[in-house]
């Protein structure tokens, strides 16, 4: 089973796209098709060989290219995505998405296939033990009614236990529904009407989620998501000087790696990294960096230097009392 | 001199530098020093052209570097994926592809000559029976057709089944979106959702690393030999040091963190008698040996040993067999009880106990304590006490804050 392999390059999806369509094109259409779909560079070894007959799967008629193909094909699964599939099927989480029948059904077009990987191979060592319940009944429904309100964007009342305990409820249009590998949790991204025509963004856990009702209320204009998100960072970054002893450099590079981040050398020993962060992410980065200890020296912002500071001073405190209460 | 291609022949040449290019965004021309400059500028070119969203310039004192600059928070696709869309190819494989697959896909059973035939006669295209064979045993074998004997005549089909059913159902459809950018192959996912024609606009993923796609094709490698109770010899490449050296072990379990962005094999060495891990980033080829004939009872040995395990060390700096550390935590109750919550769910087994008002105390034995202390440092501002059997772990500990409060002046 080759998972770099031609037939799922980037050239044959292209291609595939051309020869599927039904009406006739010019070179033109080709160029804009292989220029949106393909790398690059792509439109260079294409186009002539499409022009000059070496891939021979067009009629051409004058400037028009016709499809030699009667069909519109897929490529079929093969074995290897039909053991990828298989595996998913023993992921508590595929009932999330699919209904015991379905399951069946998919299970039985699999039958020959072999697991490309066991739940049991796998060992998640520092994912956090309180993940959200994926086979209980009311939580995949809540799953599920989000799903396909997210797709229609449409407006759902959401009955809420906050983390203080109380229950609360508002109306949201679900914008993503965000999975953290580290809590093994479902977050819903929604957008919260606030003033006139204004929305804002508010991350909900769905295990918190008491009730969860559609209403008939669509929003009319998309929005634009990550315009939000971005919108959200902090226009001074997280700004941190990275000293590399204990592999510290390569440790922070990968750690940090899901940031918008740019670092530079300083010099022979030190890398300065800029971190673009919203309030959102703020408490998590904190104690990511506080992980580092020394390694990792905090420049700016102003906000995120006093944030740890105080915790240091804190930190000083407490040990300072105990020292004077149990002199040594 | 040869043109330069956008497409590659094989992936373990690209994938150190899309490693370094990503992780590492500092690198200048001059900083890959273990390849030819030429080398160097076809790499970073290719690069560009398939991850052309992502590619950031900067130009520095020491010259220009260019670096991927990629937000999880606002993709719905891992743009690593492209790398895998690389390979190259024939004229003859990408007209052969499309043919036969349009021959068969109406259901029709053809043999090797038939299918020959069929290309003059359907396409006007003339191949000679030996590549037209050999394509065919090459799909047959990769599961894109099929292949049976009729009595003595070898024939070969097409079942579409499969792709319509998934076609047809949008929950399984957004099922793919959704695996496609959690949990390990996504690539293989994102391939699935590709042929579908279908995108996710749906999920995003959190704590998930992107550039552990670049490790699929060597897991696929582990796995199945792990699947076949194999042992391996793995071809390592030590990330600090240039050199590389061969390992024979028994592959046996893949330990992920989802905090670091690291990814292990863990695996039991025969010579040594103890198990041991292994970044999977930094085995370059895995060769697959003789059926392990005690492979059960190692997965049985793992799985007492891994209680105390903290990440994947299977030995402390002291060289114990245990280590006992013992933390004292200052909680508000009830204002702070989520930081109870946090020593339960992250702990990993460790007890934690109420031992007077306001305070915690929190309690484990692993093999490694060095490995808890950037899991303790998270708790800096409430740590009332830290013991540990090793007695450099706590002092390290100690002497990082003494540091840190020099480092930020704190009084």
């Amino acid at each position: 089973m080759e998972l770099f392999s031609e037939t799922y390059s980037c050239y044959y999806q292209v291609l595939h796209h051309l020869l599927c369509c039904q009406n006739p094109l010019t070179i033109e259409d080709i160029r804009r098709e292989i220029s949106q779909e393909g790398f690059g560079e792509s439109l260079i070894s294409m186009i002539p060989k499409l022009e000059n007959g070496t891939w021979n799967l067009f009629e051409r008629d004058g400037i028009i290219y016709r499809s030699k193909l009667n069909s519109s094909f897929s490529m079929p699964v093969t074995s290897l995505e039909q053991s990828y599939l298989k595996a998913l099927l023993s992921d508590p989480r595929m009932g999330l998405f699919l209904d015991p029948k379905q399951l069946d059904n998919l299970n039985d077009m699999l039958a020959s296939a072999v697991p490309l990987w066991k739940q049991e191979q796998f060992y998640y060592y520092d994912q956090f033990t309180d993940g959200d319940p994926y086979t209980d009944e009311k939580y995949r429904s809540i799953f599920r009614t989000l799903l396909a309100a997210q797709k229609q964007r449409r407006y759902v009342d959401i009955d809420y236990t906050s983390p203080r305990g109380t229950r609360v409820h508002h109306y949201y249009v679900p914008a993503r529904l965000e999975y953290s590998v580290k809590n093994d949790k479902f977050r819903l991204l929604a957008l919260k009407q606030c003033g006139h025509s204004r929305m804002r963004l508010e991350t909900l856990n769905l295990s918190r989620m008491q009730r969860v009702i559609p209403t008939d209320k669509i929003l009319s204009s998309p929005v634009d998501f990550n315009h939000m998100i971005q919108h959200s960072y902090y226009t001074d970054p997280l700004r941190l000087h990275i000293i590399n002893k204990r592999n510290a450099l390569e440790r922070a590079m990968l750690h940090f790696a899901n940031y918008n981040k740019n670092t530079t050398k300083i010099d022979e020993n030190t890398y300065e990294c800029l971190i673009y962060y919203n309030q959102n992410m703020e408490t998590e980065l904190l104690i990511e960096v506080l992980s580092f200890g020394p390694m990792l020296k905090v420049l700016g912002n102003e906000r995120f230097l006093y944030s740890l500071k105080a915790r240091l001073q804190r930190q000083k405190e407490i040990t300072s009392e105990l020292c004077l209460q149990n002199p040594k | 001199m040869s043109e330069f291609q956008e497409l590659v022949k094989s992936f373990s040449k690209t994938r150190e530098y899309v490693r370094d290019f990503f992780v590492y965004g500092f690198k200048t021309r001059n900083e890959f020093k273990t390849k030819s400059p030429r080398t160097y500028d076809n790499e970073r070119r290719r690069l560009e052209s398939w991850l052309a969203p992502f590619v950031r310039k900067d130009y520095g004192s020491k010259g220009s570097n260019i670096s991927l600059a990629i937000d999880s928070n606002l993709l719905d696709t891992n743009p690593l994926f492209q790398v895998w869309k690389t390979k190259s190819f024939t004229d003859n494989d990408i007209m052969l592809h499309f043919l036969i697959l349009d021959l068969l896909w109406d259901g029709q059973i053809l043999t090797a000559e038939e299918i020959t035939d069929n290309l003059l006669t359907r396409y006007e295209t003339l191949f000679d029976i030996q590549t037209v064979r050999r394509k065919c045993n090459a799909y047959a074998k990769e599961g894109i057709i099929h292949k049976k004997k009729q009595g003595k005549t070898v024939v070969f089909s097409l079942d579409n089944r499969l792709i319509l059913w998934l076609k047809s159902h949008e929950d399984a459809l957004d099922a793919l979106a959704f695996y496609q950018m959690a949990g390990c192959f996504g690539i293989v996912g994102n391939l699935l959702t590709d042929q579908l024609g279908f995108f996710n606009e749906t999920f995003r993923v959190k704590h998930s690393f992107f550039v552990h796609t670049l490790e699929e094709e060597i897991l696929l490698e582990l796995l199945d030999a792990m699947n076949h109770k194999k042992s391996v010899n793995l071809t390592i490449k030590s990330s600090k040091r240039e050199f590389t050296n061969t390992i024979s072990c028994v592959p046996l379990q893949i330990f992920t963190s989802a905090r670091s962005g690291r990814r292990f094999l863990c695996a039991y060495l025969e010579k040594k008698r103890r198990f041991s891990c292994f970044r999977l980033d930094t085995i370059k080829n895995v060769t697959s040996l003789e059926i392990s004939q005690v492979y059960e009872e190692l997965l049985e040995k793992l799985d007492k040993n891994r209680r105390h395990l903290w990440g994947v060390s299977f030995e402390g700096p002291e060289r114990r067999h245990l280590d006992r550390l013992t933390m004292t935590l200052q909680v508000q109750e009830p204002m702070e009880h989520y930081i109870i919550d946090r020593l339960e769910h992250e702990g990993r087994g460790g007890t934690v106990t109420r031992i007077a008002e306001n305070t915690y105390r929190y309690e484990t034995e692993v093999f490694d304590c060095n490995e808890m202390l950037p899991w303790v440092r998270t708790f800096t501002g409430r740590i009332l006490s830290l013991e540990c059997t090793a007695k450099s772990v706590e002092q390290r500990f100690y002497q990082d804050l003494q540091n840190m409060y020099q480092m930020y002046e704190i009084e």
